[in-house]
């Protein structure tokens, strides 16, 4: 197991990396006792990647994402981002968050909803407007900035929450388990939708998911957690070229590979 | 993609034929009202229930000689007064008693306490701490006003979502900015709904404050003319102020509401 991520990370500290998490552990209080929820995590992922961490709940993969967004910290170990040398914070290495739920504020317009991922800094509002326009359009909602929330379907306030994880033009987007309240369609959909969009951005994108499916149709590199403590059992490069589909059989058989790794 | 267009063409033709069946039952309402209103007032001496046409006479009179603007005037300056102290004091204790559990449930009792005691209570009080003076109505609207609005304040923050906060968070959001745009749009339809409240229980103890702290404001004519038995006037006052709350209330208060909270599904279903 230590010599495969040994392995990887070797193989891509000579370009510049993303993330990288040396030794990260993490316990919380769980009536009294410490539960260890992450034990020496160690990961390297390259710019521009996208990563999957898949595990079965429990596996602490939620934990290790906001470990590596800096809303909890690590007890042990380090969150190191766009190729700093430390796990200081940088203000040019922007993260963009997308939650399991669309999380779009319901007194908020689409395009306000998209602006308020701005209003946290000091740009000026007309800026502020524009990008969340220019942001809109990227994932086709265009036609939609008026709505509000409740006006919108499930694919499209999915779609609005995309936009304001990326108006930011965050250098690394952070997504947990994004499209597992989408029904099968609309999930496949957002696959495409955020396919194209890396295409374009390149950003590193790494996300949380218990489908192993999602995994193998969007990531370039799968980290397959064991729970209980979290651990990284495994690190599997899905060297398929893409656009993916669950019935190629090179798919499947690498569904199957992941899912005996589970 | 064409739901939305679908849904709004769907809600606004229902709700504008109800409303003319509402405008239409309203007016029959009045009419009913004032028709058995005149009835009564054939066989029974005017000092005890003077008709339409007295008191439509009485409230000419007070518009003419300019009583009228001057008292409503003088109420709605008090009302407002102790309206306003009560949301600046309300709404950031609301706020404090919702955001901190613990001083939450230690100040818990205090607001059923305040809101049993009786506004005629707090009228002696104002009289004995006061006199006759602007303080005395002001006071009493401020202590009836102000329970209502922490209460509905302190609602409002505790149904603020924890997912926003979160929200906010990873967004590295300042706090004071979280107040400014989470806790705040989440508190204002609570703070708006206990205003309303609070403005139309002011209005109405004002009155009881005046009629017996006053030399003048709407009670304080009231009061004068029951004493002079000027049964017309009472009623040419009653009128007037039945009028000015319904026009505050469905004009604008109304609107404003629709207006505000309409990213509301049910608001907008009305």
């Amino acid at each position: 197991m230590d010599g495969l991520t040994q392995e990887t990370s070797t193989a891509v500290e000579r370009a510049s990396f993303a993330i990288r998490l040396d030794g990260i552990s993490k316990s919380f209080a769980n009536a009294g006792e410490p539960l260890e929820v992450l034990k020496n995590i160690n990961l390297t992922v390259a710019e521009q990647a996208i990563v999957g961490l898949l595990g079965a709940s429990g596996s602490g993969k939620s934990t290790l994402l906001n470990i590596i967004s800096g809303i909890v910290k690590p007890d042990r170990g380090q969150v190191c981002l766009c190729g700093a040398a430390s796990d200081e914070f940088n203000d040019w290495c922007a993260i963009g968050y997308m939650f399991q739920d669309d999380r779009l504020l319901p007194w908020r317009t689409a395009i306000r909803n998209v602006e308020f991922a701005l209003e946290a800094g000091s740009l000026p509002k007309t800026e502020r407007i524009q990008r969340a326009h220019e942001t809109l359009k990227l994932v086709d909602l265009g036609r939609f900035e008026e709505a509000f929330p409740y006006q919108l379907s499930g694919g499209m306030r999915s779609r609005v929450a995309l936009a304001r994880s990326l108006v930011t033009q965050p250098r690394i987007l952070l997504m947990d388990e994004p499209f597992s309240r989408l029904d099968a369609q609309t999930r496949t959909l957002m696959h495409a939708e955020l396919l194209r969009i890396h295409e374009l951005k390149r950003m590193t994108v790494v996300f949380v998911t218990h489908d192993v499916a999602e995994a193998v149709v969007l990531a370039d590199r799968v980290a397959v957690m064991s729970p209980r403590p979290g651990t990284i059992r495994e690190v599997v490069e899905i060297a398929l070229t893409r656009p993916r589909d669950v019935t190629q059989p090179e798919v499947t058989s690498y569904i199957q590979r992941l899912l005996a790794l589970i | 993609m064409s739901e939305l267009t679908e849904e709004r063409a769907l809600v606004r033709p229902i709700s504008r034929k109800l409303r003319l069946d509402l405008l239409t039952q309203r007016i029959v309402l009045v009419a009913v009202f004032v028709g058995i209103w005149w009835l009564s007032s054939l066989s029974v001496p005017h000092y005890i229930l003077p008709g339409p046409a007295r008191v439509w006479e009485a409230l000419q009179l007070i518009v003419r000689n300019g009583d009228l603007w001057s008292n409503l005037g003088i109420t709605f300056w008090r009302v407002a007064i102790g309206f306003v102290f009560a949301a600046l004091v309300g709404l950031p204790f609301g706020i404090v008693l919702g955001a901190n559990k613990r001083a939450g449930d230690f100040f818990e009792p205090v607001i059923p306490v305040l809101n049993t005691v009786s506004s005629a209570i707090w009228a002696i009080f104002a009289i004995i701490w006061f006199g006759i003076s602007n303080a005395t109505t002001i006071f009493v609207v401020f202590m009836t006003a102000m329970p209502l609005i922490i209460t509905n304040v302190w609602q409002g923050t505790r149904t603020v979502n924890a997912d926003f906060i979160e929200l906010a968070r990873v967004l590295r959001m300042p706090d004071w900015k979280v107040m400014t745009k989470i806790y705040l749009p989440t508190i204002l339809p609570y703070f708006f709904s206990g205003a309303r409240l609070a403005f139309g229980f002011g209005w109405r103890v004002s009155l009881v404050a005046e009629t017996i702290g006053s030399s003048s404001g709407v009670g304080y004519r009231l009061r004068q003319a029951a004493d002079l038995i000027r049964t017309d006037q009472v009623f040419a006052w009653t009128l007037t102020l039945v009028i000015m709350m319904a026009t505050i209330e469905m004009g604008m208060l109304r609107p404003l509401e629709n207006y505000l909270f309409r990213w509301k599904k049910d608001a907008e279903a009305q």
